[in-house]
């Protein structure tokens, strides 16, 4: 059953719609980014679910019961969710101790209680030794962590978190990605992740939401987002792909721009245009002419090559005008400005319908 | 437009939400401050003595020159106070942000101190400098070239002297926006031009100083109207001049028999340039662009003098001797001797003006006892509204929560004694008789320290980023709580320092003050004038030594308030 629903969801500011009729249900335990660029709504989304922002239309439950509709939603105190910001917002004026018993402070709790669950926490997040510090005698890893175990050491039942990495090194990112996904296995509450990093989403999330302007494109697990996109934008966003407009022909075939790619999956509209997508690497580039009878091979011409250690970057123009771009180990270098054959594998090609 | 982007406070179940009856009252009460006094002001000067309706008051701002030559004269100072003011700052600004000139910091302590030393008193100590018969500096050149008693080197009672006055205390003004100007420049802008083949000369000319210029006109316009609005500088030393500027006349529209309503309507040309001038800085500093493009903040170039070292430092040396040195001197010289012309040695110092200030003189302790009691109330009740208002602004809780800041900022572009007008026209009929009150005073003090204690406070809430106090929210904190544990602790140092702002602001008032104190309501400020007019220098060097100290103790105890850990505050958005 799910646990945060969220139903025809919609925020306005202005004229603008920054959420544009979101419907999402994340089952309980489940860690859900939403993935997008920037301004595609996903901070809003976020704020919406914390009750900091009041939806314009549409509802949002939390355990079956309504916490926010237009004109009646519960401050965010009330909710029992905890939140990491992009900031971190940890207070200047209190040292780490005091940041994360804060929480349990307005929850009346006895003060040996306090203590004892800040120690555990804070041991957790390997900051014991750092208790009695300010914030601004931390590093950004360090103060993430504070952070951390300031969202956790209440024992939310939602957890959300605003960008939280992207202060950080990439080092630190990495090992911080692993850390936020094995706390949330240990304590298995509902956690919504805002990112605009698909490698962050990958490493760590149950469920990914793609949004593009307001709206969602894709909802699944990291594989079927990757393997299995729906739309143009998402084939684009994660993971990169060249998507190739063309004509809808019958069975799997679509003609693109003269040429004729046969599509291994995805959804053809009934008639008329249809998209292809490849992923870059999908792609064999050959410098002779294919077998008669071989479908799927794209001539071209090499307008650049690009030598980067471990691979090499091409792009080809097609006699269309179309541009592909391709990469392939570094052995293989076919200079600029050469003729060549592309074979888009029919396995990897996925039609995209409009 | 701003009003549907705000964010709408959540609704809260079981809980009343205090935000919009608070917002209610502060319109309110910031209406009555702000707006009643300016409409009474507008009502009158369109009543002639017997309440009937008349353009004449109008008529005669043009026709009747003994009320047009104020306003020329007044215009005249006030530009000659802005020249004058821009040539001593920005050089001053640019040996002080950029060169090697030693003792750098010094000169900034003593700038600013001139800007604490309240107008009226440096008035006074150039009086007794530079009147022409027992001025100092005109009793030491008689008796250094043995010259005949009525000879003198320098008169103040004139419109130079006028000038000069009042430029020695509106020059802060300016140097400290092109100072902070100058630092903000960054210095690869410099540097490119140097590469580009520019001696610092030519950098200096064709970079710098536009770079700085939009600061420079800024600071000139504010001294400009510093000065048209200055009461206490021109009524010490116009008045025995012989001549008026448009402050002065006003007043003595006030004494018998009043013209409450040739009052009013020669207010409101001051308020419309008062407003014209305000919105002419706006505009010059709202195009920001100018001053803080560029990448990182490098540090700014430092310019080594050389062989013009020696004119630089003499050239400081002379502004703070004219402007902070020698007034100060004088007032301590006075305070210490019987009569003024006596030099102060061991057998000529006395505690006499010591003795008969505290001690003798009646008006004295009601005096002080009524500016510390107003000073403080005004500090209190005005940082309070001030710092709940910069609240509901900033994090726009109340839809439409932007009125209460354009409210709160609009009584800068009220002049002191336009305020006072309105307030004495506001409140001394018989319905509502506050004029002979204390409460009149608070009235005009609180509408007057309004802006500046707002500026500074909404610029503190801005300064905490809003996520610090979401994540209290969602940790479980109400609004009231998070204000509370959160947003008050951050805040302290910031509400302090307006607190003392505010405070010194009010102890040292005069152009309001002046319309609205009776014998009974009397301030320092107003004995310091009342004694000035009786002559009687010493008593008033006395009391003015004693605003400077108490002005200056507030400064330091504000500056050196240990700033909540003022390195860990995270940088804000």
């Amino acid at each position: 059953m799910s646990y945060v629903e969220l139903t025809r969801l919609s925020k306005k500011y202005g004229g603008h719609l920054a959420v544009n009729d979101v419907n999402l249900a994340i089952a309980k335990g489940l860690l859900v980014c939403l993935l997008g660029p920037s301004g595609c709504g996903k901070t809003t989304t976020l704020r919406l679910i914390a009750g900091f922002v009041e939806p314009t239309d549409g509802e949002i439950r939390v355990g079956g019961r309504i916490v926010s509709s237009p004109g009646r939603s519960e401050p965010p105190e009330r909710r029992n969710m905890s939140m990491i910001f992009q900031s971190y917002a940890l207070w200047p004026h209190m040292t780490v101790f005091e940041n994360v018993a804060y929480g349990l402070r307005l929850r009346k709790m006895p003060r040996e209680e306090i203590t004892r669950r800040v120690e555990a926490i804070l041991d957790v997040a390997k900051l014991k030794p750092l208790a009695g510090r300010y914030p601004g005698e931390l590093s950004g890893g360090q103060q993430q962590r504070v952070s951390l175990a300031r969202a956790l050491v209440v024992e939310p039942e939602t957890l959300l978190l605003d960008e939280p990495l992207s202060n950080l090194d990439a080092n630190l990112r990495e090992e911080m990605r692993f850390e936020i996904r094995r706390l949330h296995d240990q304590y298995r509450y509902t956690t919504v992740y805002v990112t605009h990093d698909q490698s962050e989403a990958m490493t760590t999330a149950d469920l990914i939401v793609v949004m593009n302007q307001g709206r969602i494109e894709q909802a699944g697990s990291p594989e079927d987002i990757y393997k299995r996109p729906r739309s143009e934008f998402v084939a684009r966003f994660i993971g990169g792909a060249n998507v190739l407009k063309g004509d809808r022909l019958p069975g799997d075939a679509v003609d693109v721009g003269g040429v004729v790619l046969r599509c291994g999956s995805g959804d053809f509209a009934a008639q008329g245009q249809t998209s292809v997508a490849i992923r870059h690497h999908d792609i064999n580039i050959a410098t002779a002419a294919p077998a008669a009878g071989e479908t799927n091979w794209v001539p071209g011409t090499v307008t650049r090559q690009v030598y980067l250690g471990s691979h090499r970057d091409y792009l080809v123009t097609l006699r269309n005008g179309d541009t592909i771009r391709t990469v392939t180990p570094a052995d293989i270098a076919v200079p600029q400005g050469q003729s060549v054959w592309l074979h888009l594998p029919l396995e990897h090609c996925r039609a995209l319908a409009h | 437009m701003n009003v549907s982007i705000s964010l709408p406070m959540p609704a809260r179940r079981g809980r009343i939400d205090l935000s919009r009856p608070i917002f209610v009252v502060l319109v309110l009460v910031l209406s009555l401050l702000v707006v009643l006094p300016l409409f009474w002001l507008g009502y009158y000067s369109f009543l002639d003595q017997n309440g009937q309706f008349t353009l004449a008051n109008f008529s005669s701002l043009v026709t009747d020159p003994t009320l047009r030559r104020p306003f020329l004269t007044a215009l005249g100072m006030a530009l000659g106070v802005g020249v004058l003011s821009c040539i001593i700052a920005t050089p001053l600004a640019w040996l002080v942000a950029r060169s090697d000139l030693p003792g750098r910091t010094a000169i900034r302590a003593l700038v600013t101190a001139s800007f604490v030393t309240p107008p009226f008193l440096g008035a006074i100590a150039w009086e007794i400098l530079a009147a022409p018969n027992s001025g100092l500096i005109n009793v030491a050149y008689r008796s250094l070239f043995g010259l005949q008693p009525y000879e003198y080197l320098v008169d103040i009672y004139t419109f130079e002297g006028l000038v000069f006055a009042i430029a020695c205390y509106t020059f802060p003004y300016i140097f400290t926006l092109v100072v902070n100007a100058l630092e903000r420049v960054p210095s690869d802008l410099e540097d490119a031009s140097s590469m580009l083949g520019g001696r610092l000369s030519v950098t200096l000319r064709r970079v710098t100083i536009p770079l700085v210029l939009p600061a420079i006109l800024a600071g000139t316009m504010i001294a400009i109207l510093q000065a048209l609005t200055m009461f206490g500088s021109p009524a010490i030393i116009a008045l025995p001049a012989g001549f008026h500027v448009i402050t002065t006349k006003i007043w003595s529209l006030f004494q018998y028999p009043p013209k409450p309503g040739l009052a009013a309507a020669a207010a409101l040309p001051l308020l419309i340039v008062t407003v014209l001038l305000l919105w002419g800085q706006a505009r010059i500093l709202g195009r920001r662009g100018y001053t803080t493009l560029g990448g990182k903040n490098s540090d700014p170039r430092i310019a080594k003098l050389g062989r013009w070292r020696w004119l630089a430092i003499a050239f400081v040396v002379t502004v703070l001797l004219l402007t902070v040195l020698l007034p100060y001197a004088a007032l301590l010289k006075t305070a210490l001797t019987r009569t003024v012309a006596e030099p102060l040695t061991w057998s000529s110092f006395t505690l006499h003006h010591v003795n008969f200030v505290f001690f003798e003189f009646s008006a004295t302790q009601l005096a002080l006892r009524n500016t510390f009691l107003l000073g403080f109330l005004t500090a209190t009740i005005g940082t309070a509204i001030a710092l709940v208002i910069a609240y509901l602004v900033t994090r726009r809780s109340v839809p439409g929560s932007q009125v209460l800041g354009y409210l709160a900022t609009a009584p800068v572009a009220v002049p002191g004694i336009v305020l006072g007008v309105g307030l004495f026209l506001s409140y001394s009929n018989p319905s509502l008789m506050l004029y002979g009150t204390l409460w009149i005073l608070l009235i005009a003090f609180l509408t007057i320290e309004m802006p500046a204690g707002y500026q500074q406070l909404s610029s503190a809430f801005k300064s905490v980023h809003p996520e610090l106090e979401e994540a209290s929210r969602i940790l479980g904190g109400n609004r009231m709580t998070t204000l509370r544990l959160i947003t008050a602790p951050l805040l302290r140092s910031n509400v302090i320092a307006t607190w003392c702002f505010v405070f010194i602001g009010t102890i040292r008032e005069l152009s309001a003050t002046i319309l609205l104190t009776t014998s009974e309501t009397k301030l320092v400020s107003v004995i310091i004038y009342d004694l000035n007019e009786s002559g009687d220098l010493g008593a008033i060097s006395v009391l003015g030594i004693m605003l400077l100290v108490i002005s200056f103790a507030v400064v330091i105890i504000a500056n050196r308030l240990p700033v909540l850990g003022g390195q860990r505050l995270p940088v804000a958005r």
